[in-house]
This record gives structure tokens, sequence and C-alpha cells, in this order.
């Protein structure tokens, strides 16, 4: 039983040599793969055009990925410097008025009780 | 070549003749003596570019930031120093004579001296004029525990600060700026 199925397994698997169709499409697909700039695995090779245009490219992307970065980094702070400024001046408008207002109050009290204040304006 | 002369002459005066002019900023000192001692101090040191700045950060919409960066148009530095002590007599009249000196230069004029007995608040504000505008103002208000230097750079316009009322507190002093006594009340 077994020596039967070994000889159709040997029967099956027997070298065999290919058709003459076959070998010429072989040959033909091989000779177009040689005129191709593509190698014979398929992958494709760039050109040191190609590959110097995609370097660039992607030196660019990274230099405006940085600048992008660095504004907004800028930005932020500019903002933050902006808005302690704004808060200064607020702060600086307060106080002005607080002073100029305690001056209003010792003008006004001189109708009231000028023997106190004493106001030359 | 004598035109020549004189033009580089003039141009090396130049300088000489700017340093002259007087200038509406005051030097104010450090206090950092006082600073250590006061229980508050605010330090306000704006330029024109800061000032510039904080004029972009104004809201348009919100009334008060359209009527401060209406303020701020003609201003070219705010310069403030206060102090605030917990007990009287915390700092000495010559600390602040130091800047009064200064306003005895020619250019400013004292608008407003204030004298309060009852609470002892001090009040002397100056302005300098030129061509019949505002170019400074310099408030010196010294109280028994609290003492404040304002110095504004640019052309004032009190009108404006008018405007303010009710929002920063800003009085209305009816102060006729452009016509302010041609000499020193010093």
């Amino acid at each position: 039983m077994s020596e039967e199925l070994e000889s159709r397994l040997r029967a099956a698997f027997r070298p065999v040599a290919p058709s003459d169709e076959f070998t010429q499409n072989l040959i033909a697909r091989v000779a177009a793969d040689q005129r191709s700039p593509s190698n014979a695995r398929g992958v494709r090779e760039r050109s040191p055009k190609a590959s110097a245009w995609c370097l660039s490219a992607s030196m660019a992307a990274s230099l405006l990925v940085a600048a992008g970065i660095q504004q907004h980094v800028q930005e932020r702070r500019e903002r933050e410097r902006g808005l302690e400024a704004r808060r200064e001046v607020i702060e600086a408008l307060r106080v002005t008025s607080q002073k100029l207002n305690l001056a209003y109050e010792v003008i006004k009290s001189q109708s009231s009780s000028p023997a106190d204040d004493e106001p030359g304006v | 070549m004598r035109n020549c002369s004189l033009r580089i002459f003039f141009a090396l005066l130049a300088p000489v003749f700017v340093w002259a002019a007087p200038s509406p900023r005051l030097v104010l000192p450090e206090f950092s003596a006082l600073a250590q001692k006061a229980t508050e101090s605010v330090t306000i040191t704006l330029d024109a570019a800061l000032l510039a700045m904080a004029g972009r950060f104004m809201n348009g919409n919100d009334p008060q930031d359209a009527a401060t960066r209406e303020i701020l148009k003609g201003l070219q530095g705010i310069y403030i120093r206060s102090y605030t002590f917990d007990k009287d007599a915390a700092y000495q009249q010559a600390d602040i004579d130091a800047v009064r000196n200064q306003l005895s230069a020619p250019g400013w004029n004292r608008l407003v001296e204030t004298r309060s007995r009852k609470s002892q608040a001090n009040v002397d504000i100056y302005i300098m004029v030129a061509n019949n505008q505002a170019t400074g103002l310099a408030l010196i208000a010294s109280e028994p525990r609290q003492f404040t230097i304002v110095n504004i750079v640019g052309s004032i316009d009190l009108d404006k600060l008018h405007k303010l009322e009710g929002q920063f507190g800003v009085p209305k002093l009816d102060i006729d700026v452009k016509a302010p006594a041609p000499n020193n009340k010093k």
C-alpha cells in the first residue's frame, strides 16, 4: 500500500521539462526587466535626481515644521508679554487715577474745611 | 569746503543740543532698600514698545479697553514706583527729593500742589509742556505710610483721562492743560 502511494507521488512530482511557450515567456520577461529601470525583484530604484529631490523635500518639510514651531513659540511668548504689558498698563492707570483722586479729594475738601488743607492749582 | 566744515560742525553739535533739551522722562531710583521694607510695592516700567504691545492686546469692543487704548496712543512711556509700609515714617523725605529735584529743570511746571494736614497726604502734579502740548507728567504723592511716583512720557490728554472716570476711579480735575503758568511754582 505504501509502496503504491510512494510510486504515485514520485510519478506526480517527477521533473518535467517546461513547455516552449513557458520558456519563451520567461525569456521575454527577463529581457523586458533588463530594459526597464526596475530591478529583478520589482523594487524600483530611485535615480540620483529623484533621491536628491526627495532629500530636499524632506529637508524643506523639516524646516517648515521647525519654523512653524518656532513661530508658534514666538507668538505665544509675545502674547504672554503683551498680556503682561496690558496688565501693567491697567495697574499703572489704576495707581495714577488713585493718586489723582487723592489730589482731587484734598482740593474738594478745601471748600468744606479750608483750614485743614492747602491746595494750589 | 566751508559749507562742508559747517555741516560737520553742526552735525557734531546736534547730539549736544538733543542732550540739552529737557526730557520728560525722570530718572527714577531703584529704591531697593525701601522695596525690602515695604509691605506692598508697585514697580512699573513700560517703554514705547511695551505700550504699543499692550495696546494691541486691548479689546476694541470693551469700552474700558477702548478708552485705555486711546490714552496709550500718544504715550511713549509709563514709569511708576509705589511703596506701602506698615508703619509711619518708614521712608525719608530725602528718598523723594532726588526725584523732586529733577522737576526743577526747565520745562516742568507744577500744576497741582495739595497739602492735607488732616490726612498728611501731599500730592504734587507737574507737567511738561512743549508747543502747547503736554509732553510729560509727573506725580508725587506722599502719605505717612505710602509714597508714589508716577512719570508719564508722551502727549497726555487729560480729557482722555476723564473718559476713564468711573472705570479706574479717575476724577474730573477741571485742569486746563494747554495753558499752564510759564513759571515754575516750586
